[in-house]
């Protein structure tokens, strides 16, 4: 049979395949798996009319596909020049709010252009520093602070490896197994931050970064300590500042009312930032906001995990960063109507979803998230009720819920 | 039988942090193991409809963040569970030790009538190994309890524990809405009882049996 086949042929006659590999200046990358192979030599031999119709069938598809990685080849030029562009404007706002913005800041930072900007998204390479400035040092905290509270952090470290005990009377009210518990769990947590960025994990570049700054804090603060979630925000700040600022940062950051309120586990003060987030939410997505009601599902179950990590944990780091942007200009209010914005986005769907789908929805959110109508969404919230702002509401829910205090023992949950 | 499931039930997933609550999760509704995961922070969900004696069950499991600190919040959802699991690691006698507390968190927190089971995970461990067997078993017994070993990483017991709790809430919520009044503990009465009630697969009686 073999014989036979290639008795008609000059000899070593080239495969059909490589007759059509030559007609071709280019091979198509998505037609390789198609490219006709000998018939195996078992098989008889085709007849010549059908090669010929199988080879012209072949041509055509990679006519076809030639066409197709055209298109995709003009479709990746007009990314790449979207891309130019964005970058061009990223460019141009750096060197703004370089030139611009950040030396005058106290005079120029709540100006209308200013804001307009900032919700554009603050430029990676100044994004630090804005931050750094809108954050503020209250606190008072240097480099120096920093020093003391990470060499006492190391101290215990150490003296946690060897087993001794000599600061055991140290902060009596702090018992040593609480505070050796919460030095484990900074270990575990740093190796569960951001995994698969791979860079604060153990042997990673910014693992030793992340671990001090958490260290550092829990000396700092041992009234606070560490709690889930830190690491998440310090890991963010450690990504645009250095050490020490990222520390002071962070300190001051979770020095805010709303962090103060979510990592010391206030929890009848969580319940009124929840009150208060649903006066809002009723107030914008009435209809939505019925859909909850009715399938019991409380804010606590998806806005904990957002508020506690400032949506470092639940959002694409990239948009998380813009969020973070709005929040430094806005504060607070801003991480509830961030959440509103979510719930916008998803309204459609949410609308159709029972318990279960809802909150798996909003606990684990897709990965990619159209940022531009994500945005557009968050613009629409309207942070204003009956005239009242973000911040009245939440005083009046908060003197409500303290005459109650007063008036009777709190219920018990 | 249009309906994709026939009974729906909420299980929760509590212990320290760290004792891999998340892992057995996973492993149980996506068949995954990841040593890397991300810290759970407030509180997760899965959901997963197994059958059990010809039953469709729809669980829907909450897994929760272990730190102390996060407590006041996740008690909050105790009273919305039907099942318990409780997690410790046997490669941590710390995490063992705290089982204690969770236990009385659940009795304070939790609906009457939770069924609860005892886990030790990452059995695979075994060079690790601070807690020994006979002392989960021991534990289990104390609180009349069911429990096993497992692990996340090499699938040992998963579907056997989660089936397990869900058998147990299955009996429990069955002893309700056939209105038979029998004490909880008494097992061997209920089951007699169903028997009677002639459910050809009716749950089954005793703590040994394996759905798999």
């Amino acid at each position: 049979m073999e014989y036979e086949d290639k008795a008609g042929r000059p000899s070593k006659p080239p495969s059909p395949k490589q007759n059509v590999r030559k007609n071709l200046d280019f091979e198509p990358l998505s037609t390789t798996a198609l490219i006709l192979e000998d018939r195996p030599a078992n098989l008889p031999a085709k007849p010549a009319d059908e090669a010929q119709k199988h080879r012209q069938q072949y041509e055509e598809m990679v006519v076809q596909a030639k066409k197709r990685e055209l298109k995709e080849a003009q479709r990746r030029k007009r990314q790449l020049e979207e891309r130019c562009r964005l970058e061009e404007s990223i460019g141009n706002a750096a060197l703004t709010w370089n030139n611009e913005i950040l030396p005058n800041w106290e005079t120029m930072w709540c100006s209308r252009k200013v804001r307009d900007l900032w919700w554009q998204g603050i430029p990676p390479s100044v994004r630090g520093k804005v931050w750094s400035l809108a954050i503020g040092n209250e606190l008072n905290i240097t480099h120096e602070l920093f020093d003391i509270c990470l060499a006492r952090a190391k101290e215990r470290w150490r003296s946690l490896s060897t087993g001794g005990s000599e600061l055991e009377n140290e902060d009596a009210s702090f018992p040593a197994a609480d505070r050796e518990a919460s030095l484990e769990l900074i270990k575990l947590d740093i190796s569960r931050t951001f995994p698969n960025l791979c860079i604060f994990q153990q042997g990673g570049p910014y693992h030793d970064m992340l671990h001090s700054i958490l260290g550092a804090y829990t000396c700092y603060r041992p009234d606070v300590g560490y709690v889930q979630g830190m690491s998440f925000i310090a890991a963010v700040l450690i990504l645009n500042l250095d050490t020490e600022d990222a520390f002071i940062a962070f300190s001051n950051l979770l020095n805010k009312p709303c962090q103060m309120a979510f990592f010391r586990v206030d929890h009848g003060l969580m319940l009124t930032y929840f009150a208060a987030f649903e006066v809002f939410f009723e107030e914008n997505l009435p209809k939505l906001f019925a859909h909850f009601k009715k399938n019991n599902l409380t804010p606590d179950i998806y806005l904990i995990d957002w508020i506690f990590t400032l949506y470092s944990k639940s959002l694409p780091l990239d948009l998380a960063c813009r969020i973070w942007d709005v929040f430094c200009r806005d504060g607070e209010e801003f991480l509830f109507r961030t959440a509103l914005g979510v719930l916008k986005l998803f309204e459609d769907i949410l609308t159709k979803m029972d318990f279960i789908h809802m909150a798996q929805l909003l606990t684990r959110l897709p990965d990619h998230l159209p940022a531009e109508e994500f945005f557009a969404c968050i613009a629409t919230i309207q942070m204003q009720s009956r005239n009242k702002k973000w911040a009245q509401v939440l005083a009046a829910l908060q003197k409500d819920s303290r005459e109650t205090e007063k008036g009777s023992p709190p219920p018990r949950h | 039988m249009a309906k994709q499931y026939d009974v729906l039930f909420r299980l929760l997933l509590i212990g320290d942090s760290g004792v891999g609550k998340t892992c057995l999760l996973c492993r149980f509704t996506d068949n995954e193991f990841h040593s890397s995961h991300i810290s759970t922070i407030g509180v997760d969900f899965k959901m997963k409809t197994i059958e059990v004696d010809g039953i469709k069950v729809r669980i829907q499991i909450w897994d929760t963040a272990g730190q102390e600190r996060y407590q006041t919040i996740t008690k909050q959802y105790y009273r919305r569970a039907q099942g318990i699991f409780l997690v410790y690691d046997i490669s941590s006698e710390r995490s063992y030790q705290h089982i204690m507390k969770w236990v009385s968190d659940v009795d304070e927190y939790a609906p009457e009538g939770v069924q609860k089971i005892l886990i030790g995970n990452k059995a695979d461990e075994e060079q690790k190994r601070q807690v020994g067997r006979e002392q989960g078993q021991q534990l289990a017994k104390e609180y009349g309890m069911d429990f096993y070993e497992t692990s996340a990483c090499t699938n040992l017991n998963i579907k056997e524990s989660f089936t397990r709790l869900t058998e147990l809430v299955l009996q429990a919520h069955r002893k309700e809405l056939d209105g038979v009044r029998t004490r909880a503990s008494n097992e061997m009465a209920l089951a007699e009882l169903e028997e009677d009630e002639s459910k050809p697969e009716g749950p089954a009686n005793s703590s040994k049996t394996c759905w798999c």
